[in-house]
């Protein structure tokens, strides 16, 4: 694996959180890190224990819902799924998010 | 912190261990498939789990970040310090239980005795717009007076001041049960008597206007309790009678429950006025009144005024006035309302011992754990986290003794209700309610931060070397300053206590010394009402008279028998004025009806001329006995040096409902004199008159006996039921009671600032204790090298009652500085005594160092049978 991996950038782990869940539906927590290391694509260094607890506070904030099932390995597990809160939460962190990488883009392109 | 996640967060709070679990499965299973994943891209089993661990990061640092995210921290935080707190209680009872009691104790005496303050001084009275209800008077140039039939009813006529005007009269009636008459008490009054109260039955009606007219059907309201005790709760009471004196009268009302149910009345009747009182000459009522809403209470004076002035032609005292006052105000006498605030300022006092004392245990908790603290901090603990954790276990330690507080109070209140309702007004509820678990919860607050604050500040502000070096080491440090000023202060409030204490007990004693002038030993009294029914006249009574005495004193055991109308040392109610023949001045005497053997049956001697005898009777010419104080009035201010023979006017009150009348008498006799009212008071101007020549129908019945007079009490009952079996026997109390009940003011106080001056200084001794044991403890090394060089265990027992003393000292004198500042507040109830009693305050600071001395006992025997082999080996 590469040595130059940066972590998840400061905030932005809810939001990939909720974006995986909207793209691919109800998933467990290991599909959901590994979701977000193959889009990162080797980009970020994730502790994959780290989105437990992201997942906690998503689940308080009533953005996200979980269900008991079943792993492929046979275990019960929780699955995570978006709540229409969640969906909602999701559209405006993606504008945050626009908006905030659209003015760091703006100061960059002035200065040069 | 966001609100949405809020109750999320504290529901996480109590499902700690399952959300644990929970994440525990979590972890497995994401581990399970990171390893399955990795074997399938074609690590070896072992490299496999290698990487899904390292992929997953640390698995304990998640967790605790997932804690700590999932709940409120600080709540988190605070229960684990409560259960840590618990735990180091657990891991120390000994500490634990006597922090635990003494706060218990002083909370729990504070809030028996708030509820008495509030009840009694505080809350407004118990009915609807208190502040409405008045009592009306004629005012005289002496003070307030009662007020005549006639006055009255011209008051009640002012209907656009008040919204109802009552007066009220107490009686004790026979009531027909069945079996024996049972003598209940109740009061007549006007028919708009509950309308002043704001209150109205729970069952039935009130009086209705004309019931108090004559010519109106009898009828009768009940308190809630009497209805339940004597009719079993009947809810058919409306439709029974009960037979009062004979007379059948009408249930048409039973009140709520509550208020009424401590009064001393049982039931209520109309008040109907005789013909014969409808006159401007008998003072016999204290009307209350309801204000009109708006009125206020000056302009009703106003207008009363104006009132006054337009009855001059009619009411012959001209200087006196009309008077209207809060109703309140009339409830607590000054007495009581000093008693109760001398309490509650001593139980204070007490509380402040307390949490000194537990504040003092803490510090020296603080001292051994002070190696605990700094370890801890040493670690990385943050001050405020300490100070927090701390403060968290002083929390759970004044918790703790605040419920048991309060649980110590409610039996307290419980036990002392009963003896207390004699002395307090029926307004007053004592009990725990909401109000005085709000001042328990305060005081708890305050005795946390008195207790809590600067033990934890030192705990945790000492430095970590110093620490670590003092804990292991142990000598006496700065720590212990504090610890000395404290004990010292305790000294001295409790010698403030004693002090108070001492004085009020040394005022008992004066009391008791009192020469009451009777005999108190083997005299036993009881009540008797004679019914206006079954004695209609003052000739029926005065036979009843005659024929008990003659029967009493035929019974074995009865050495001498009488009759009066009132009591010693209780009072006596009537006051009339004493003209004399060619004198401007009359004299204010009080006037009390006799039978010929009661001057013979309570050893009253008589000093000049002769006492009563059985030719004055009715018919015969009327005669009056003097006592000193009229004799020496006579002598002084009218130059006559022997009144025995002389005649005067006198007001003499008639058989029930007959207005009094003037009587000419003639003085037979001077006796020696008895106390007819409280101790306290100076002995007062009385004229006797013969029961015979002016019955009365409440009255006395005083039997001397041979033995205890207990054993005589089943033959006088069955004498006088064989009189009449239908007169029902009031209260019995021997003498020895009367002058008990007379000096209840006194004692009650008394005993009450005793007790806490006693636990006070047990406290304190306790406080004493504590710092001188646990010096010795510290100072073992000291102690140890000290007696290996040469000190004799007599030197070592000198240094600990040295340091004993010097607390001791500083204590008394702080002590008795405020007693000279404090015990000026008890002068209304000293009597005979200075506040500033040398004697007492003398006694007191010998109590205080006995009780000292006994405290620095124990730990100066055990300093001086220290080893001194053992202890520098154990800790050299």
């Amino acid at each position: 694996m590469s040595e130059e991996k940066t972590d998840v950038p400061y905030g932005t782990l809810d939001l990939l959180i909720l974006k995986t869940l909207a793209t691919l539906g109800p998933l467990h927590g290991y599909r959901i890190a590994r979701r977000i290391e193959q889009v990162a694509e080797n980009l970020v260094r994730l502790n994959q224990g780290s989105i437990y607890p992201a997942l906690m506070r998503l689940e308080q904030q009533g953005w996200i819902r979980t269900q008991w099932g079943t792993s492929e390995t046979k275990r019960k597990v929780k699955f995570y799924s978006l709540t229409k809160a969640g969906l909602k939460q999701l559209s405006i962190e993606v504008a945050n998010w626009e908006r905030a990488t659209a003015l760091v883009a703006r100061f960059l392109e002035a200065e040069s | 912190m966001n609100l949405r996640a809020m109750p999320a967060r504290l529901l996480a709070l109590f499902r700690q261990r399952e959300l644990d679990r929970q994440i525990d499965e979590e972890i497995l299973a994401h581990l399970e498939l990171a390893e399955l994943d990795a074997r399938a891209a074609g690590l070896r089993p072992d490299e496999a789990r290698e990487a899904a661990r390292r992929n997953f990061g640390g698995i304990e640092q998640m967790k605790e970040d997932h804690r700590d995210h999932r709940s409120v921290q600080w709540i988190d935080n605070l229960l684990r310090d409560l259960r840590y707190g618990l735990a180091s209680l657990a891991r120390n009872p000994g500490f634990a239980t006597v922090a635990i009691g003494l706060l218990a104790l002083g909370i729990g005496a504070n809030s028996a005795m708030f509820s008495i303050v509030d009840t009694v001084l505080l809350k407004p009275l118990p009915f609807p717009e208190p502040e409405r209800m008045v009592r009306l008077w004629e005012s005289t140039p002496q003070g307030h007076n009662g007020t005549t039939t006639l006055t009255f009813l011209d008051w009640k006529r002012q209907t656009e001041l008040f919204d109802a005007v009552s007066v009220e009269n107490s009686e004790k009636v026979a009531m027909a049960t069945g079996g024996d008459p049972i003598r209940v008490s109740g009061k007549t009054v006007s028919a708009d008597y509950f309308q002043v109260f704001g209150v109205s039955p729970q069952i039935g009606r009130a009086f209705a206007h004309g019931e108090d007219q004559p010519g109106a059907a009898r009828v009768a309201v009940l308190s809630n309790v009497f209805w339940r005790k004597q009719f079993a709760g009947d809810p058919g009471i409306l439709k029974r009678e009960m037979v009062l004196d004979g007379e059948p009268h009408k249930i048409i009302g039973v009140l709520p429950a509550g208020t009424f149910d401590r009064d001393e009345a049982v039931f209520w009747t109309p008040m109907i006025f005789a013909h014969d009182q409808m006159n401007r000459g008998q003072h016999w009522l204290t009307p209350i009144a309801r204000l009109r809403s708006g009125v206020s209470i000056q302009q009703a004076r106003a207008k009363m005024t104006i009132l006054r002035a337009s009855l001059n032609g009619v009411i012959y005292q001209k200087d006196w006035g009309f008077a209207v006052e809060p109703f309140a105000e009339f409830l607590v006498a000054d007495t009581l309302r000093r008693s109760i605030y001398l309490a509650f300022g001593a139980v204070l006092m007490v509380l402040l011992i307390a949490c000194a004392n537990v504040a003092n245990l803490m510090l020296a908790q603080g001292t051994t754990r002070r190696k605990e603290m700094a370890v801890r901090a040493a670690l990385g603990a943050r001050r405020s986290r300490l100070i927090v954790q701390l403060l968290t276990e002083s929390l759970v330690l004044c918790l703790l003794g605040g419920v048991a507080g309060v649980a110590l109070g409610m039996l307290l209140l419980r036990a002392l209700a009963p003896i207390l309702a004699a002395s307090l007004p029926f307004t007053a509820e004592i009990g725990m309610n909401l109000r005085v678990l709000a001042f328990a919860a305060i005081a708890v607050m305050a005795v946390l931060i008195m207790t809590s604050l600067l033990p934890s500040l030192r705990t945790s502000f000492g430095t970590l070397a110093t620490a670590l070096n003092q804990a292991s080491r142990g000598s006496s440090g700065s720590h212990s300053a504090v610890r000395r000023a404290i004990v010292i202060g305790e000294v001295a409030a409790s010698v403030i206590l004693i002090c108070g204490a001492a004085l009020l007990f040394r005022s008992l004693a004066k009391l008791q010394e009192v020469d009451t002038g009777v005999q108190i030993d083997r005299v036993m009294t009881m009540s008797v009402d004679l019914p206006s029914a079954v004695y209609p006249s003052p000739q029926s009574a005065a036979r009843f008279y005659e024929r008990a005495v003659r029967r009493l004193q035929s019974v074995p055991g009865v050495e001498r028998a009488s009759v009066t109308q009132g009591l010693p040392l209780q009072g006596v109610q009537w006051g009339e004025y004493m003209t004399l023949p060619g004198v401007q001045q009359p004299l204010l005497v009080r006037l009390k009806f006799v039978d010929p053997s009661y001057f013979r049956t309570l050893q009253i001697p008589v000093q000049t001329g002769r006492g009563f005898e059985d030719k004055d009777r009715a018919g015969a010419p009327p005669v009056v006995v003097v006592n000193p104080e009229v004799a020496r009035y006579l002598s002084k201010t009218l130059a006559i040096a022997d009144p025995v023979g002389r005649t005067a006017g006198l007001a003499v009150p008639g058989y029930g409902p007959i207005p009094e009348s003037l009587v000419k008498v003639q003085i037979v006799g001077v006796i020696r004199g008895e106390r007819t009212a409280a101790l306290n008071a100076p002995p007062e101007p009385v004229v006797y008159m013969p029961l015979a020549q002016a019955p009365q129908q409440d009255i006395k019945v005083v039997v001397r006996t041979f033995t205890p007079p207990a054993a005589a009490m089943p033959a006088i009952r069955e004498a006088i039921r064989q009189i009449d079996p239908n007169l029902p026997l009031g209260d019995l109390l021997t003498m020895e009671q009367v002058k008990e009940q007379s000096m209840l003011w006194a004692k009650q106080p008394t005993w009450v600032l005793g007790a806490f001056a006693l636990v006070a200084a047990l406290m304190a001794a306790l406080g004493l204790y504590g710092v001188l044991a646990h010096a010795v403890t510290q100072q073992r090394r000291e102690i140890g090298i000290r007696m290996a060089v040469g000190a004799s265990s007599g030197e070592v027992l000198a240094h600990i009652f040295r340091g004993a003393f010097s607390m001791l000292i500083v204590g008394l004198a702080g002590g008795l500085a405020g007693a000279f500042l404090l015990t000026r507040v008890l002068k209304s109830l000293l009597f005979q005594v200075s506040a500033l009693d040398p004697a007492a305050l003398t006694a007191a600071c010998i109590l205080m160092a006995l009780v000292g001395i006994l405290a620095a006992w124990i730990p100066a025997r055990r300093a001086a049978r220290l080893d001194p082999m053992t202890v520098l080996r154990n800790e050299g």
